[in-house]
């Protein structure tokens, strides 16, 4: 398979890593000024290269095209110093979706920055991945992301433990209802200013429902990571047991306009709030919200898997009162399952 | 002998006893039927061990009986069954065939070739095949055959091939298997006859399973089996349950019944050799199978389909089910292989001209063949028509399009090959109705397609006058079916992206000449959201920037600025996502609990004798609050405001009401949770399977086919055309419709090349113990191939150590270089596929345990040194390693004596170059050898050889050669080793042990007894010579009387002997004599015997009678 460009260069990689196929793509950046693959990018390649046995990678010169064959999962233990450009979300989110198909255990540990304001930071993917993750069947004692150390973004510093156990298959879904949600819990980064945070925050949630409580993270000293930040991490849980998360991180030092804490929190309440108003629910995997990145991702999702989606859109109530229109997506699955695991 | 009358019984009619017996007279049939009841000591529990054992093989046996329930997936309408009719040959297979076909469908069938398609019941249709006396062929029906008629030549017995072909059954998933016995007319005596039959059928049962069916076709009526015989087969066949197989259900397959040549003629007239395109027909089988996935063809090799389409069902179910049989229309015959019917081509579908009643019709002379040629010659100019009508020879049509529209493609060339059809279809579709945009589009769809359509007719009535032009536009509707349109429209803007990578370069370029295409687009735009309504007005303007390809990858997701979330009606918007909103009507907790109220409200408290009204209104109210209390996981400081109204109403008797209610309710669901208590695991997977089934069932099924075919791949039971490009000329040129040709879908990533490893034993029955490294030919999956096994063991301590033969009955592991495969597939071996040379050919069976892209399978190496000087624990050894550098990697090895006496490598010495010091637990001697044991890691050669059995010339399939063995390589060169002179075997040489003589010192000799003291012996002298006796010298008259006795005495020797020989023959002739009237006196006397027996047994037979009948007299 070919392709050009950088975008979605996870998904590619990702997919043709379970798909089993090859790809190359070309024109990375060729008319940038600075041509071909960046350090993060590059990073993240040999993040695969160590969770795969056998992959082969050719880069070129210049960086602006890859060659890329996937080889088996693996798993086992894989230490990763993250590329600082990115935050360890930007790995953690591949990792996520390769994990599971691996012949042995992943214990991962991901070292860098945990929380930036561009990538969907470490709490987020804890607190929404790993629930979403349960459903799909990879359930059990071993799956879990822990976040070690605390980095932010220019200098990073953190340290992520992730472990996800191996499974042969998963379990079809439905997610069709989201369900009303219950209750609101979050976690507030931060040293001085939590306490204003979380107050702004709440202010605006408490109008819908009582029951919120966002913990303050308590990460001092070396755990701390190496630069100084903020941020606000928000997830509301339905009855169904869904989860929708939103959150802020503050800009790096020196950039951006200062913010006070108080907008700060008000801004990652709304954040929420927009979430729910466009959650969305699929049948197989779980989006939130229809935007570019999930319709690429879909498209990726054809060209490796030959998977349609049938997206119908679901009409509201006269008189319900429950945000923007809502999707349903219905696929078949592609019959894929772990070839990696030793049967005994 | 006198008979006595005894005297009767009296029964007691009174007493202790008449009422014991009356007693249980009346209650005795309730006692019998509970025996434990009557003698409860008898069922008392005697061992508590013993009990345990017998529940928990009652639970194994329970237990034992579960299947791992599978989610059905059988479609509504089931392709049909394929019956492999299996048999060594000259067993009668054909005329089996012939005679079921005669007994479903009243035709006659005479030459059988290929897949014949039926129609055998109101729900059913079977396709049956002949399965020729080919391993190949063998392995490829086992794999796509739902039941086995497996026929024994009852005269002759069981044949290998029925063996090898169960145990190639049994690897790849046991389909159905009814055993079928012929010949049974050659046996004249019935007891023979029954004996073989119960015979063979216990071995076919230890075979199949004990109780396996096994059918007896006795003989034949005309050169056919009888009429009632092949009807119960008939009726077997129909009612014939199936079980899904793992492999099956996993992958689509499709059993080609027609095969047609799409190439281009001109093409082929340059290069005879050139690759074909090849599109084959077939029910499909199995699961869904999506369009431009991989299928492996057995016996040619892995392929891309480059386009499937499903076609009208060329032999289908009765419609409308009645109760009544089928009539004759609808007993369907489809066998297009062995050119049944008038095959009549009509651009994408086959028509079959079946007129009703012509059981006499004659079948066509003409080799299936040559029928195929000529329909292919007959047809050329529609085929011709068809190529330009799909959607892969438009491209190869372009040739033939205007040069302009040439241009156009051009431009447009992305990368994806996938969006490239549609993209180009897209373009197309733009210049055909400029015009027409202002319309609405579903009405454009529809009229377009009735022009279509008309067109099409018109295109084909006058096939000579169509201008390309008009060609080309057929082509462009055709392609397009009005449902894809709709999702073409993300994809095709992908390549304009990839085109301008700068957003500034385009806009300055490009813009004037695309303006007319965006103005095209945000039409098309307003058509899309139409279509998929609001959802991408959203992103619209985002659309209109373009994404580059270089975007920023990343996963979060951009807020929309439009919502202003300080505003009251923004917030009020998702009110009802949360917990407090309202609820909808059915699970509203107010309406429930009215439900429940109307439901359980009125009940008497039968203690106090009060009676409980269903309460409404406001205690309604608090009951929703107190709801709330339950499900919001306890107080929080709303719940508690809105409990305030509530306990204003604070008196005693409305808060008792509560507790009850309260409680009740816990009862219940108390109650709804355990009460189906004995619902096991097993129940709840199954109705979760049940569950998900009717759900998947349900999901597409008022979609329609079309659309249905995108998104979730061609249903199993559907008709389907598949277009396989670039298949090896041979596969058409060397076409036999007597092989069976099966597309095996292949999974994702199953189309690669890894090491696999695998579980293997050599088959108990094949002769030979197999080698380590000799190619192999093995089916996995749906393939057949030639590799290099490695037999390696697991040490205890996970080593994986090689083998240089497989253990003879026990499993070993294997490695091999091949195509990934799921674990837990089962694989067999053969070492030839080409004639038969072992008895029994399946070599080996096994399981895939393990893929992987690296294997360590290690050897021993013993690395062997001798010391060269010796100190007191400490020695220097050499001959071990050649450098030091060789020493520095294996220094602190544990190395060790033949003697056992074990040391470590200490360091290199500087001369001689690689000897080494080393320490050891005790002393050296100069005469031990040290070794070190070490392992070393062993290659798997990367030999993946697909056997392309299929592409051997016609009458010579069976004759594939792969690569050779070694020892066969030997053999056929004539090459003999030269063997180790130390093995060879010499005659045995036993050296004379020489003993020195025993010395006894002087000292010793005197200290001696004199017993035990050495003699003096001294060698005897010579005799003397008045000791010597003379020698006698005769006198000439002595000499005379000597000559005359010795002459006497010969005479007398000689007449001794033949009076001797004359003797003994006399005596002989005398035996013989006596022999003679011994046989004689013998056979007089066995004569006299049987009289008097025979005399006997009539008189004995009389006693018998008359005894009898002085019996029955008596009574």
């Amino acid at each position: 398979m070919e392709f050009e460009g950088c975008s979605c260069f996870r998904q590619r990689l990702v997919l043709s890593t379970l798909s089993r196929k090859r790809e190359k793509i070309l024109n990375i950046r060729s008319k940038d000024d600075n041509p071909g693959l960046r350090d993060f990018e590059a990073s993240f390649v040999r993040l695969l290269d160590k969770v795969t046995n056998g992959t082969r990678i050719e880069i070129n010169q210049t960086g602006t095209v890859l060659f890329y064959q996937p080889g088996l999962l693996y798993g086992g233990s894989v230490e990763h110093e993250c590329n600082v450009q990115r935050s360890i979300g930007y790995y953690l989110e591949a990792l996520l979706m390769l994990a599971p198909f691996g012949k042995t255990l992943l214990r991962a540990v991901l070292k860098g920055v945990t929380n930036d304001p561009t990538d969907p930071s470490v709490d987020l993917l804890k607190v929404t991945a790993i629930p979403l993750m349960k459903k799909f069947g990879i359930d059990g004692a071993g799956l879990e992301i822990k976040v070690l150390k605390r980095g932010m973004t220019p200098a990073g510093g953190g340290e992520v433990l992730f472990t996800c156990p191996v499974r042969r298959s998963m379990k079809p879904v439905q997610l069709t209802e989201p369900g009303k949600i219950k209750r609101i819990r979050g976690t507030a980064i931060s040293l001085q200013m939590a306490n204003r945070i979380v107050d702004s925050a709440r202010s605006i949630l408490n109008k819908f429902i009582p029951d919120i409580y966002i913990y303050t993270d308590h990460m001092k000293g070396a755990s701390s990571g190496k630069s100084a930040g903020f941020g606000l991490t928000l997830v509301a849980e339905t009855v169904n047991g869904t989860f929708l998360g939103a959150e802020v991180m503050s800009t790096p030092q020196g950039q951006g306009d200062p913010v006070l804490p108080e907008d700060f929190g008000r801004n990652c309440a709304k954040l929420l709030l927009e979430e729910v108003y466009r959650v969305s629910i699929t049948k197989h995997t779980f989006v939130s919200g229809v935007d570019r990145y999930v319709i690429e991702f879909l498209r990726h999702i054809r060209d490796f898997f030959q998977i349609m989606f049938k997206i119908e859109q679901q009409k509201p109530g006269e008189d319900e009162q429950k945000g923007g229109e809502k999707v349903l997506m219905t696929c078949v699955g592609a019959g894929y399952s772990n070839i990696s695991k030793t049967i005994k | 002998m006198e008979k006595k009358e005894q005297k009767r019984h009296q029964h007691k009619h009174s007493g202790p006893k008449a009422q014991k017996k009356n007693r249980k007279k009346e209650q005795g049939t309730e006692q019998e039927q509970d025996e434990r009841k009557r003698n409860p000591r008898a069922f008392s529990v005697q061992s508590a061990v013993r009990m345990a054992k017998t529940f928990h093989r009652a639970q194994d046996i329970k237990t034992k009986k579960h299947h791992i329930p599978l989610v059905d997936r059988t479609p509504l309408e089931p392709p049909p069954v394929v019956v492999v009719v299996m048999g060594p040959p000259k067993v009668g297979k054909s005329t089996l065939i012939r005679c079921l076909i005669k007994n479903y469908t009243r035709q006659k069938l005479s030459d059988i070739c290929g897949p014949v398609t039926i129609v055998s019941g109101k729900k059913r249709r079977l396709t049956l095949i002949e399965c020729n006396n080919d391993i190949n062929s063998m392995i490829d029906l086992a794999k796509v055959a739902d039941l086995v008629l497996m026929l024994i030549d009852a005269s002759f017995g069981f044949e290998m091939e029925t063996f090898e072909f169960l145990n190639i059954c049994q690897v790849h998933g046991f389909p159905r298997v009814m055993g079928v016995l012929t010949h049974l007319d050659t046996f004249k005596n019935n007891k023979t006859l029954s004996k073989t039959k119960k015979r063979l059928k216990h071995r076919f049962w230890t075979e199949v399973y004990q109780g396996a069916k096994l059918f007896y076709l006795s003989g034949m009526v005309y050169g056919e089996y009888q009429t009632q015989e092949v009807k119960n087969l008939g009726r077997f066949i129909s009612v014939m349950k199936f079980r899904p197989l793992v492999w099956r259900t996993s992958h689509p397959y499709v059993v080609a019944d027609r095969m047609q040549d799409l190439t281009d003629p001109e093409a082929i007239r340059l290069n005879p050799k050139c690759d074909r395109t090849v599109s084959l027909y077939g029910y499909l089988r199995g699961t869904f199978l999506k369009n431009k996935c991989q299928v492996h063809i057995p016996g040619v090799g892995d392929f891309s389909v480059s386009d499937v389409s499903f076609l009208p069902d060329p032999c289908p179910l009765p419609e409308v089910i009645k109760k009544r049989a089928l009539n004759v229309k609808e007993r369907l015959l489809y066998a297009p292989l062995a050119g049944v019917g008038g095959l009549v081509y009509d651009k994408d579908a086959v028509y079959i001209d079946m007129p009703s009643g012509h059981a006499s019709r004659q079948q066509e002379e003409v080799r299936p063949t040559t029928e195929l040629v000529q329909s292919l010659i007959g047809t050329q100019a529609t085929l011709d028509a068809k190529m330009a009508a799909s959607k892969v020879s438009l491209f190869t049509g372009t040739a033939a399009l205007t040069p302009e529209e040439v241009q156009e493609n051009e431009k447009q060339n992305p990368m994806e090959s996938r969006e490239w059809d549609e993209n180009a279809q897209r373009e197309r579709r733009r210049a055909v109705f400029a015009d027409e945009d202002e319309k609405d589009d579903d009405e454009e769809e529809e009229s377009d397609e009735a022009e279509e359509e008309e067109e099409e007719e018109e295109d084909e009535d006058e096939e000579g006058l169509t201008t390309l032009k008009k060609v080309d536009e057929k082509a462009d509707e055709t392609a397009a079916p009005p449902v894809k349109k709709q999702k073409i429209k993300e994809p095709m803007e992908m390549p304009a992206f990839a085109d301008s990578d700068d957003e500034l370069e385009k806009s300055e370029g490009e813009e004037s000449e695309e303006e007319e295409e965006v103005a095209e687009e945000e039409e098309e735009d307003s058509n899309d959201e139409e279509e998929l309504g609001g959802l991408f007005k959203v992103s619209r303007p985002e659309r209109s920037k373009k994404v580059r390809a270089d975007a920023m990858d990343c996963s979060r997701f951009q807020p929309d600025s439009s919502h202003d979330w300080d505003q009251e009606e923004m917030l009020a918007s998702i009110r009802d996502c949360f917990v407090t909103g309202k609820w909808e009507e059915d699970k509203d907790a107010a309406t429930l609990l009215k439900e429940n109220d109307e439901l359980y409200g009125d009940f008497e408290d039968l203690q106090t004798g009060e009676v409980h009204k269903a309460k409404t209104g406001n205690k309604d109210k608090a009951e929703e609050g107190n709801d709330d209390e339950i499900k919001g996981d306890g107080g929080d400081d709303d719940d508690e405001e809105e409990e305030a109204p509530q306990v204003k109403l604070d008196d005693d008797e409305v808060q008792k009401n509560k507790r009850l209610e309260k409680k009740r309710r816990l009862k219940e669901r108390f109650d709804a949770q355990y009460d189906d208590g004995d619902a096991t695991y097993f129940d709840d997977l199954k109705e979760e399977m049940q569950k998900q089934a009717e759900l998947n069932r349900q999901e597409f099924e008022d979609v329609d086919d079309e659309v249905r075919v995108q998104y979730e791949g061609f249903r199993p039971g559907m008709y389907v055309r598949v277009e396989i490009p670039a298949l090896p000329c041979e596969f058409v040129t060397n076409f036999d419709p007597h092989y069976p040709i099966v597309l095996g879908g292949l999974g994702p990533s199953e189309g690669n090349v890894g090491y696999l490893q695998m579980r293997l034993k050599k088959h108990r029955w094949h002769s030979r113990i197999l080698k380590t490294r000799d190619p192999l030919i093995l089916s996995l999956g749906w393939r057949r191939f030639q590799t290099i096994p490695l037999y390696y063991i697991e040490d205890h301590n996970g080593r994986h150590r090689l083998l240089k033969y497989t253990p003879e009955h026990m499993h070993c592991g294997a490695t091999i270089w091949g195509p990934i495969t799921p674990q837990g597939t089962g694989f067999l071996a053969v070492q030839t596929v080409g004639g038969i040379k072992a008895n029994f050919r399946i070599a080996a069976t096994g399981v895939v345990l393990d893929l992987d892209k690296s294997v360590t399978i290690v050897k021993k190496l013993k690395l062997i040194g001798y010391p060269y000087k010796i100190f007191k624990n400490t020695c220097f050894i050499q001959g071990m390693f050649n450098t030091v550098l060789e020493v520095a990697k294996f220094e602190g090895a544990s190395i060790r004596t033949v003697s056992g006496i074990k040391g470590q490598i200490k360091k290199a010495l500087r001369t001689p170059l690689g000897a080494f010091r080393a320490t050891f637990e005790d002393r050296l001697l100069m005469s031990d050898i040290v070794f070190l044991r070490s392992w070393y890691p062993v290659l798997v050669p990367q030999l993946y050889n697909p056997v392309t059995s299929l592409l051997m010339p016609v009458g010579q399939k069976d004759t594939w050669a792969g690569m050779r063995t070694l020892g066969h390589l030997k053999h056929d060169l004539g090459i003999r080793n030269k063997p180790n002179q130390d093995s060879l075997y010499k005659p045995v040489v036993r050296q004379v042990r020489h003993f020195n003589t025993l010395h006894i010192p002087k000292e010793l000799q005197k200290a001696l007894p004199f017993k035990n003291k050495p003699k003096q012996m001294q060698a005897k002298g010579k005799t003397p010579r008045d000791l010597q006796r003379p020698a006698v010298v005769r006198e000439p008259h002595e000499k005379k009387v000597a000559a005359l006795l010795d002459a006497l005495s010969s005479v007398y020797a000689y007449k001794n002997k033949k009076a001797k020989a004359e003797q003994h023959a006399k005596h002989k002739e005398f035996l013989k004599q006596k022999e003679k009237q011994d046989a004689e006196r013998q056979k007089r006397l066995k004569e006299e015997r049987k009289k008097t027996y025979r005399a006997m047994g009539q008189k004995e037979k009389k006693k018998l009678k008359s005894s009898l009948k002085g019996a029955s007299k008596d009574n």
